[in-house]
């Protein structure tokens, strides 16, 4: 899963890219609102977790072009600002939650897996296709009560396919979900994760469609 | 307790009023007393005209008798008994044996002028007033005459004619005079009136203005004055931005510093988090806590003491609550509560600040959207000076003796969980600012209600 995370303070925001990187996400970061408008605007992403006070750009201003071009990525609002009113407009600008700082870093991660799991339409924080379960609060994955080990690359193209179980997911779709925006892509390793993947899982769970991609055989 | 200055309308009423009777009554009388002077002096001229008259027709026979010449005196009135206008001609001193009148006019019949002593020079005029034959107040003109033939002798020539005809058109004057003035009194007074009412009109607007403000149905004094009070206006509404702009300022103040110092402290907590638990990383966490709770609570409480004494507040309830209920359902989406204002009267309105009402709100609600099991309801009703709100949810609740214990600075009973545990105690800070209050009690739903009571809007 990628997101997107906005903070304009430098020490905060390193702080918050490792906590998220080591809850297996991949970060894109902007530290002001134009570039993260220009971000949010281009890339796919699957949140992003919003500072308030930005340069160049106010965070809320931010927000609300995104949804007026009619863009859904769940959006947390991380900011100083605890009023009730504050939350109020920040929930009617579009955003998803809202979490005053200072926060606990568990909280603002339990509530970015709430925000991907509810986007992709998932009531339950443990996702599951047939034996196969995925608990997205540890990342841990278990196939009928076993656990299954995984390296973070294969945990995040089975995560994705799992909040999206029988959906087409495409290759280039994966690509841009599970690397970060900087890094250098090359699809044909998507290919070597889901054939990994393929041989820790049951035959036929992982299907091809072809030409157009993979898809997760619904239960 | 200070006197009060009294009515303006009175005074004003007073004075034109006071004046009017005055000026009223000076003028009737004057009038009456120059009207009077002219009629007794054209009925003194008549007299003196027809004593000339007599004076011109005397004649003296032989034995130096008077009598009045073959020509006559030529108004009727004189040959009418008691007509109101007599003559009589009487000797100068009276002998002794005769009649007082020697000669008289027709109109005297068998009586007499009883005229008091008088010593005239000669060519002179005198003027009596006595009481006639008929009891009718009678003006008398008298001069002397010498006929120094044949006989010398000196003879008091007297007319006299009835006053009443000049005393009662003086009458009727002063009469219809009266009526006017009296006519003209009672119109100057409605013009007075009518002139007080129109004038101080806009001190009412004025009023109804400054009731409005102070209702909360108007920010700032509004509409056109008259250029004695638009300065009083203007300075007002001076007052009433200046007092905003500095409840504004001192607001974004407090929020300014309480956000300077909060991305820090969020710092602080995850450095102490990243290092090997210690007594250290331990203090770091729990201070940030402290510092945290301590900014918030200074800051709530810095921005309703701000609030406190602006007049013209009013924040209606239902769109606030809308948009915490809204806020609610995203904040607590994880939770699947069913998030109930049904039973909230239409109308209803807080007199005082939005934002405090939002933070009241938004705490009790997010308060009970964490305790509640699956459902929350908020009920509202006007009770008298009073908004009751109840704030209910089916959670576990809160056991009686407890109940206390919750309401002060920053207690939780569960430690546990999240948010700084004072919500609840700010609540009750910024309802008793507000001069209202927070009481807990068990919901008919098992779980707590909290009933908030604050000031209600008309």
């Amino acid at each position: 899963m990628r997101l997107l995370l906005v903070e304009d303070d430098p020490t905060l925001r390193a702080q918050l890219r490792e906590g998220l990187q080591d809850a297996g996400y991949v970060v894109d970061e902007a530290d002001n609102g134009r570039d993260a408008h220009f971000q949010g605007e281009t890339e796919p992403y699957d949140a992003v977790v919003l500072d308030l006070g930005l340069p160049l750009l106010d965070g809320l201003t931010v927000l609300k072009r995104w949804r007026d071009a009619g863009r859904v990525t769940p959006v947390l609002i991380l900011t100083a600002r605890d009023n009730w009113s504050e939350k109020v407009a920040g929930i009617d600008a579009g955003a998803d939650d809202y979490l005053t700082k200072p926060f606990h870093m568990e909280e603002l991660l339990a509530r970015v897996r709430g925000l991907i799991r509810r986007a992709a339409g998932q009531a339950s924080p443990v996702l599951r296709c047939g034996d196969l379960a995925l608990d997205t609060r540890s990342g841990r994955v278990t196939l009928g009560g076993q656990a299954v080990t995984l390296t973070s690359h294969e945990l995040k193209v089975l995560d994705y396919l799992m909040h999206r179980p029988g959906t087409v997911v495409s290759r280039s779709e994966l690509t841009e979900h599970i690397y970060a925006q900087d890094f250098d892509r090359d699809s044909n390793t998507i290919e070597v994760f889901v054939g990994r993947l393929r041989k820790k899982l049951p035959p036929g769970l992982i299907e091809t469609v072809r030409g157009q991609g993979y898809r997760l055989a619904g239960p | 307790m200070r006197a009060r200055a009294g009515s303006l309308r009175l005074r004003l009423l007073g004075a034109t009023l006071a004046t009017l009777v005055v000026a009223l009554v000076g003028a009737h009388w004057w009038l009456t007393g120059l009207f009077r002077d002219h009629v007794l002096q054209q009925f003194d001229a008549s007299l003196s005209q027809q004593l000339d008259q007599l004076t011109a027709r005397l004649e003296f026979d032989a034995q130096g008798l008077p009598a009045v010449g073959p020509r006559g005196m030529s108004d009727p009135r004189w040959e009418k008994p008691y007509s109101g206008l007599y003559w009589q001609v009487q000797r100068l001193p009276v002998l002794a044996g005769e009649r007082r009148a020697v000669l008289r006019s027709r109109s005297l019949w068998d009586a007499e002028l009883a005229l008091p002593d008088d010593a005239l020079a000669d060519g002179t005029i005198h003027r009596h007033d006595i009481t006639g034959p008929r009891g009718e107040a009678l003006r008398v003109v008298e001069r002397s005459l010498q006929a120094p033939e044949p006989v010398e002798s000196r003879w008091r020539l007297m007319v006299a004619g009835d006053l009443r005809e000049a005393l009662t058109a003086v009458d009727r004057f002063t009469g219809v005079l009266g009526a006017s003035l009296g006519g003209l009194g009672v119109l100057l007074a409605l013009a007075a009136l009518a002139q007080v009412a129109v004038g101080l009109a806009p001190l009412k607007t004025m009023q109804q203005g400054l009731q409005r403000v102070r209702e909360g149905r108007q920010q700032r004094l509004q509409g056109r004055f008259p250029e004695e009070l638009q300065p009083l206006i203007d300075e007002f509404n001076g007052v009433l931005d200046r007092n905003t702009e500095v409840v504004e300022r001192a607001r974004a103040q407090a929020g300014n510093l309480a956000h300077a110092l909060k991305t820090p402290l969020a710092i602080l907590r995850q450095a102490a988090r990243k290092v090997e638990p210690s007594e250290f990383s331990e203090l770091v966490g729990e201070q940030v806590q402290v510092a945290e709770r301590q900014m918030h609570w200074h800051l709530a409480r810095a921005r309703a003491a701000a609030t406190q004494g602006v007049p013209g507040q009013r924040t209606a309830l239902e769109p606030v609550l809308a948009s915490l209920l809204r806020a609610m359902d995203k904040l607590h989406a994880e939770r699947h509560l069913d998030l109930g204002a049904d039973d909230v009267a239409p109308g209803l309105a807080f007199a005082g600040e939005e934002q405090d009402l939002q933070e009241m709100l938004g705490n009790l609600l997010d308060n009970a959207c964490r305790s509640a099991r699956s459902a929350v309801s908020v009920k509202a009703s006007r009770d008298g000076p009073s908004l009751r709100i109840h704030v209910d949810d089916d959670g576990p609740g809160i056991a009686p003796e407890q109940r206390a214990v919750v309401l002060q600075r920053g207690v939780r009973l569960d430690e546990s969980r999240d948010g700084s545990g004072l919500g609840l105690a700010i609540v009750v800070d910024l309802a008793r600012l507000y001069g209202g209050d927070v009481t807990l009690d068990r919901a008919d739903a098992g779980g707590l209600s909290v009933r908030l009571s604050l000031p209600a809007a008309g």
